[in-house]
């Protein structure tokens, strides 16, 4: 940097080449009005914010964040997810020994403890922020969809994890998951122990037995052995955040469409 | 423990073993369903003690720092047994122990404001949200610079738990053993909790489908128009009152149970006990049916199902046809007039539903009832 | 069809009987409706049973679920559990008949252990306990053990075969398969 504050900077220079102007069209040092709204509007991610908000809406003391954290905490657990993938092989053979050696296989191995104290503190987030909307009775006309939206929000993020629970194969993931899965094998009608299931039969033949009911589409296996684990894996890489994505942006979209962040009428 | 001199050694054995003997879920689920009944009053005769104790003195800084005080006293207290640490101090129960603490944390914040609202509003003055929300700022910088704080904050927060307690990853998987004792993950201790109680169909499918179904019914029964968009309670005081009861006592609180205070065969172990796998307790619960045959009217149980059943069959039909009806001359009247028939009826189901595991709790305590009508012919518990 | 009345509408022309150009009379308004709904619900049946069929494979790559367990000489009275830990399943020889229960938890499908001082299966997740019978007694099990069809092949050795079970609650333990007289 050159001592003379008139002389302009090489950064200053380089701000003013068509390569940079051609990414950050604002422009920098964002200083007036009208560059601070536009760098709102030609930002696609910042997008998704309103350009203006009432004051009382950016104050952590009404929003506690937590939404915003929750988003962030799928983000954070969508990539070392991802990472995690390259190490991890979903079969019975391997998962076990690939989860302990993923400590071991690079420096500072810590991208399981990140996903998996991640994706704890997403529920407690999502809980939380379910917590602060009641409490602000912002799920009240116009918003009453964009709770339910949030249910079914809140009901993915346990899902993921459940799913998520059984990938290292160990005592605590097994046994978790028969007893999880067991209760899908009580479901009224469709579960082979669940009530009203011997009713769907015809003379001698049962229609809802150990290899056609909810329990078995569920683990793809009469018990939690491979079939279950390919089953979970691939529910838990892909399935569920493809769904957990859609009623996302059907979510934000709500917030804005719904009149932004809830607030004194 | 040998850091403590004796005589206040023998005090803090004492408070344990206090601590311990009221544990037990009979004695504390009353406590916890006591303390709701004061601080978030649903009639109005826990109102008056409500009042006249001042509850809501806690939503106040004093009362926060009264609150934390006391919780991180207990904490510290207790991180002096070993058998406290080895449950507490479990990787997989860290963010329980951080959800605790949060919970009330938000509820005390939460509350508070609610309270400061309140008082402006009984001023005839409008919430302190009002005043903001009439200002409009930029997002950015405002509010992108807040979220981009917090992000690192949480990012931080992570590395640190990440580098400070390794993710525990026990025994290979092995079918023919099952761990003793054997839990879901966290969040769905409150359903396990539940199935104690109920048959799978109904703790783990039916029941989880009505708090969502009731979740997500919330917008659609609360008619009242008052309170949106700032903390309060005393607008809406009904909403709040209810929620908490499941948020706290059924959700919150059963959690705690099954992460704390179960341990090997399901049996309960105060937080100060040791896990012994030896620990028995006797289990042998009766049907009602049994009960109304058998012990009662001294005869041999029917051979037909339905008619063995029948005592049950009329119970729920009293519990969840009846009911509703009386509720709605007596304490629910007002409730009742105010959101109509629909609403009202959906509400009712709701929280007779979630009613019934407390109540299925105290029968199981007291009289050992094991099922209300019991046809395991047709795997149909209830 | 016939007798029906002219459609209320508000328009201006509720009185003409020809239809503007391009819309479609009732007649065949009904009946493209019929077709597209009908194909709708085709098509959506058809994808979701096809999907919910993928879900149950024909093949399963499991374990074996039949096994040999020796000959019934080979048992004493009581529990043995020779079989326990490889298939998890208890052969039970009572004064006059073999039989097998799967050791698999009615409440949750955990393991029981088998305690031989007391003589009773005891469940570690949720502290059900059944005889060695194979009949509940205790804790929040609905109902009792499963036992499997066990049978005598030609050489005189037992096999088990796990895909079969009996129910107490539904009378089938007096079933010819789920016992072998001795």
């Amino acid at each position: 940097m050159s001592a003379d504050p008139n002389k302009p900077s090489l950064f200053d220079k380089f701000k003013n080449t068509q390569f940079y102007r051609s990414i950050f069209r604002t422009g920098v040092p964002v200083v007036s009005h009208r560059q601070r709204m536009m760098v709102m509007l030609n930002s696609v991610f910042l997008h998704l914010h309103p350009v203006r908000l009432p004051k009382h809406a950016v104050k952590v003391r009404y929003t506690w964040c937590m939404g915003g954290l929750s988003f962030f905490i799928f983000l954070v657990l969508t990539v070392t997810g991802i990472l995690l993938m390259f190490y991890y092989r979903p079969t019975i053979e391997y998962a076990y020994g690939d989860v302990m050696d993923l400590s071991q296989q690079v420096p500072l191995g810590i991208m399981r403890e990140i996903h998996r104290w991640g994706a704890h503190l997403m529920v407690i987030t999502v809980w939380l922020h379910m917590f602060r909307v009641f409490m602000t009775g912002s799920y009240k006309p116009p918003r009453e969809f964009n709770w339910v939206v949030g249910v079914v929000l809140l009901v993915l993020t346990m899902l993921m994890s459940f799913t998520g629970y059984l990938l290292p194969w160990d005592q605590l993931a097994i046994w978790a998951i028969t007893v999880g899965s067991n209760m899908a094998g009580a479901t009224p009608f469709l579960g082979m122990n669940g009530p009203g299931s011997s009713l769907l039969s015809i003379g001698d033949v049962n229609f809802v037995t150990s290899v056609s009911d909810a329990r078995f589409a569920m683990l793809g296996g009469r018990f939690v052995g491979g079939g279950a684990l390919l089953r979970f894996y691939v529910l838990h890489c892909i399935g569920l955040p493809f769904i957990i994505m859609i009623f996302m942006i059907v979510h934000f979209w709500r917030v804005r469409k719904d009149g932004g962040i809830s607030g004194p009428t | 423990m040998e850091a403590f001199p004796v005589p206040l050694k023998i005090i803090m054995e004492a408070v344990k073993h206090f601590i311990n003997a009221i544990a037990s879920p009979k004695i504390l689920f009353n406590i916890v369903f006591l303390f709701y009944l004061i601080v978030f009053p649903p009639f109005k005769f826990f109102q008056r003690i409500h009042d006249a104790l001042g509850i809501d003195r806690l939503w106040t800084k004093r009362g926060g720092i009264f609150i934390f005080s006391l919780m991180f006293l207990a904490f510290a207290f207790g991180l002096t047994d070993a058998n406290f640490r080895l449950i507490v101090l479990k990787p997989d129960n860290v963010p329980i122990v951080a959800l605790l603490f949060l919970v009330v944390f938000f509820l005390w914040f939460a509350m508070t404001q609610a309270k400061e609202n309140d008082e402006a509003i009984a001023k005839g003055d409008k919430p302190k949200e009002y005043a903001d929300s009439r200002e409009k700022v930029l997002v950015f910088p405002d509010l992108v610079y807040i979220e981009f704080l917090c992000l690192i904050f949480v990012a931080v927060l992570l590395a640190v738990w990440a580098i400070g307690l390794p993710a525990p990853l026990e025994q290979p998987a092995n079918p023919t053993v099952s761990p003793n004792p054997s839990k879901a993950p966290w969040y769905f201790l409150g359903l396990q909790e539940m199935l104690v109680y109920f048959d799978p169909w109904i703790a783990g499918v039916v029941l989880p489908t009505a708090i969502l179904l009731g979740l997500m019914c919330i917008p659609y029964i609360d008619k009242n128009r008052k309170g949106l968009g700032y903390y309060t309670y005393q607008d809406r005081k009904m909403a709040i009152n209810t929620f908490m009861f499941f948020w706290l006592v059924l959700w919150m609180f059963l959690i705690f149970i099954g992460t704390f205070l179960r341990g090997p065969n399901w049996s309960f172990f105060g937080p100060f006990e040791y896990w012994d796998h030896n620990k028995l307790e006797v289990l042998n619960n009766i049907n009602l049916s049994q009960y109304v045959f058998m012990i009662w009217l001294k005869q041999g149980m029917p051979s037909n199902i339905l008619l063995r059943e029948a005592p049950g069959f009329l119970v729920l039909a009293v519990y969840f046809g009846l009911l509703p009806a009386i509720f709605a001359k007596t304490i629910f009247k007002d409730l009742y007039q105010r959101i109509g028939g629909i609403r009202y009826s959906i509400f009712v189901v709701f929280l007779l539903m979630a009613l019934a595991l407390p109540i299925k709790m105290y029968l199981r305590w007291l009289f050992n009832i094991k099922y209300i009508i019991a046809i395991p012919e047709f795997f149909f518990n209830i | 069809m016939a007798d029906i009345k002219p459609p209320v509408s508000n328009t201006l022309d509720t009185n003409s009987t020809s239809n503007p150009p391009g819309d479609m009379d009732r007649r065949s308004f009904i009946k493209w409706s019929l077709v597209g709904w009908g194909a709708f619900v085709a098509v959506i049946g058809g994808y979701g049973s096809m999907v919910g069929r993928f879900l149950f494979p024909n093949v399963l790559f499991e374990p074996v679920q039949t096994f040999r367990a020796g000959t019934p000489y080979e048992y004493e009275i009581g529990v043995s559990e020779r079989f326990k830990e490889k298939y998890g399943v208890w052969i039970v020889r009572e004064k006059e008949k073999i039989f097998a229960l799967l050791a698999v938890c009615t409440h949750l499908g955990c393991t029981p252990n088998y305690l031989p001082a007391d003589h009773k299966f005891k469940c570690p997740c949720h502290g059900s306990g059944f005889y060695t019978n194979g009949i509940n007694f205790e804790g929040p099990a609905p109902r009792s053990l499963e036992r499997l069809k066990i049978t005598l092949a030609d050489d005189g050795e037992i096999v088990v075969d796990k895909t079969i079970r009996f129910h107490y609650e539904k009378g089938e333990w007096s079933n010819q398969d789920s016992f072998i007289p001795v």
